[in-house]
């Protein structure tokens, strides 16, 4: 048990590693991408301005080379500022026909202001003289486009990437999910009838031949049904409700032949509550935990109720028992029962069913499930 | 022998009772429901052998048993399905039964018991000393052993608690080394200082140790220091 609990830790520790690794090799990957990246490209127009000097502004070879590190170093700045943006606007969860209108607002905004930068540089700064062949307003437009490209490709690639690592990841998550689900599987099978219960039952069977020969043939058939129930009952998402207080009521008669007057029942059940589909074997964790919590750690024993009502469009169900919830008698709670019936009705009916365990009065404890009613078709 | 049944449910007692029948050696005097029952039957009824469901409301089986001051009649366990107590008494050799009982297993075990012993009272000469025979039930974590005194070598104080040393095991009993220094044998068991108590029977040697002690060897290696005054009296002792 113990060494269970260690191992599963270790892996979500691992699992948790592989992510922080995972995250700062991306990070290396974004800061390689834009260092190549744009010292490709101021290495392009650095060569550019050397091969093919521009006759008409007579610059020194110092001044070409400012303004190309100004264009390139606030097209990274700007790109880099952009990135912790697009994480808080959540655009890698959109599709591309949501992400390229916006793409192409964002791009051209950023181009806008990267223009107003490189424009301001080389006119207000540097004092450049402007071409007289064309307008201000047209050369200013060209810039802006010039940059709408650049910017849109950046981001382009950059969501390109994002795109195809979250279906990298989704592969891996299926794959997990299908290991939990197995996994799942597996501790539903072992939470089934508590074999204790089912060689002290025997034990008792075996008494009983003699005692009550009637009583005995009806404990064998209870116990048939019981353990049919609890095999078939991996097969199935839902049962009604009606079908496992069957089985529930054939449990408590064995448990009732074990602990005899130790063992009361209170039985309140609304008839619009029967026909109500529940997950197998929720009803029978429920009880089974209030017998071995309840009724076999106390020398005088005490009573279980069960109330199941159809109430504000859900099923509610209420097990009670006498006892505190944490422990005071002696048996320590594992919680991995409860916790696998509240997993598998989280599954079955979402996240509007809950399984709660509370006190009620001073030495009452109360495990409630909550299961939210079919949508009528 | 003197049978007492102690479990929770009254069919599985009931069972018991019908199997015992076919030994006619063993007479159930009793039955107990819980371990305070039981604690009240065993001082009134002194049955030899308990036969002990190891899961009941209150306090287990084991825990009862742990708390039963020394000696401790025979015990046979029941349960029906404990893996942890099943491994524990595997280990060690105690005798346990799970249900429902195999009549045949119940017979294995009915011929594991030791003949016909007398009742404790043939010890009453020395009132309330445990015999090399006696059994001391002790518990270590998932592990329980049943030790016959006469097989304990060394008993060391760790405060409210003894280290008991035997075979190749050295599990602590709850109970303080004087409380047990009370209980043992002074033929067989020596207080070698404050802090170990010695079994004579199996001392290895002896050698002349500081300032006119004795240094002990025992079969199995432990080696235990005797102080001036002990060393002392221990010569006196075996001089008789």
């Amino acid at each position: 048990m113990y060494c269970s609990v260690m191992e599963v830790s270790a892996d979500i520790s691992l699992l948790q590693g592989d992510a922080a690794e995972r995250d700062r090799a991306k990070a290396r990957l974004y800061v390689l991408c834009q260092v190549v990246g744009w010292g490709a490209w101021m290495a392009f127009e650095t060569s550019g301005s050397i091969v093919f000097p521009d006759p008409e502004t007579k610059r020194t070879l110092g001044e070409t080379f400012s303004i190309i590190v100004v264009i390139v170093g606030t097209g990274l700045i700007l790109t880099h500022l952009l990135r912790p943006l697009l994480t808080r606007w959540r655009w890698k969860q959109l599709s591309w026909r949501a992400l390229l209108p916006r793409l192409v607002v964002t791009s051209f905004a950023t181009s806008a202001a990267w223009s107003l930068f490189t424009i301001g540089w080389v006119h207000g700064i540097l004092n450049s003289p402007w071409p007289t062949k064309y307008s201000h307003l047209l050369l200013a437009l060209f810039d802006i486009c010039y940059g709408c490209i650049i910017f849109f490709g950046w981001l382009c690639l950059y969501f390109l990437y994002h795109t195809f690592d979250r279906l990298n990841r989704s592969e891996i998550e299926r794959f997990q999910l299908m290991t939990s689900v197995k996994e799942a599987e597996l501790r539903a099978l072992k939470s089934q009838v508590n074999p204790h219960f089912i060689f002290n039952s025997l034990n008792s069977l075996r008494a009983l031949i003699d005692e009550n020969p009637e009583r005995a043939r009806q404990s064998v058939t209870q116990l048939a049904n019981l353990l049919r129930y609890s095999l078939q009952s991996g097969q199935l998402e839902t049962v009604p409700f009606e079908d496992e207080l069957g089985v529930v009521n054939d449990y408590l008669a064995l448990e009732q032949v074990r602990h005899e007057e130790r063992l009361r029942l209170r039985l309140d059940v609304a008839p619009e509550a029967l026909r109500l589909p529940i997950p197998p074997m929720l009803l029978q964790t429920l009880v089974e935990n209030a017998v071995k919590y309840g009724i076999s750690p106390r020398p005088e024993g005490g009573e279980i109720a069960i109330v199941a009502r159809n109430e504000g469009g859900a099923l509610r169900i209420r097990v009670s028992n006498p006892g505190q919830i944490d422990g005071g008698s002696g048996t320590p709670s594992t919680g991995v029962g409860l916790h696998n019936a509240a997993e598998r009705l989280r599954l079955i009916f979402g996240e509007r069913a809950t399984l709660r365990i509370r006190s009620e009065a001073p030495s009452v404890v109360v495990a409630e499930a909550v299961i939210p009613l079919p949508l009528r078709s | 022998m003197k049978a007492l049944l102690i479990d929770d449910e009254r069919l599985a007692r009931n069972e018991l009772r019908r199997l015992l029948a076919a030994f006619p050696e063993i007479k159930v005097v009793g039955e107990a429901q819980n371990a305070k029952q039981a604690r009240e039957q065993l001082a009134s009824l002194k049955p030899d052998l308990l036969f002990l469901d190891v899961q009941m409301p209150g306090e287990s089986g084991i825990e009862f048993l742990e708390s039963l001051e020394p000696p401790v009649p025979h015990v046979v366990f029941t349960t029906a399905y404990d893996e942890f107590a099943v491994k524990a008494f595997e280990l060690n050799a105690l005798d346990y039964l799970l249900k429902p009982v195999d009549p045949a297993r119940l017979a294995a075990a009915v011929e594991r018991l030791p003949g016909q012993k007398v009742a404790p009272e043939a010890g009453l000469s020395r009132p309330g000393l445990l015999e090399a025979a006696d059994k001391v039930f002790v518990r270590e974590g998932e592990k329980c052993w049943f030790v016959e005194v006469g097989q304990i070598r060394l008993l060391e104080s760790e405060g409210n608690y003894t280290r008991v040393h035997f075979g190749d095991a050295q599990p602590q009993l709850f109970r303080s080394l004087n409380a047990m220094e009370e209980r043992l044998d002074p033929k067989f068991f020596f207080r070698a200082n404050r802090r170990q108590i010695i079994n004579i029977a199996w001392i290895a040697g002896i050698e002349p140790w500081f300032s006119s002690g004795l240094l002990v060897q025992l079969k199995g290696g432990a080696k235990v220091e005797l102080s001036r005054r002990q060393a002392q009296e221990f010569r006196e002792r075996m001089s008789l």
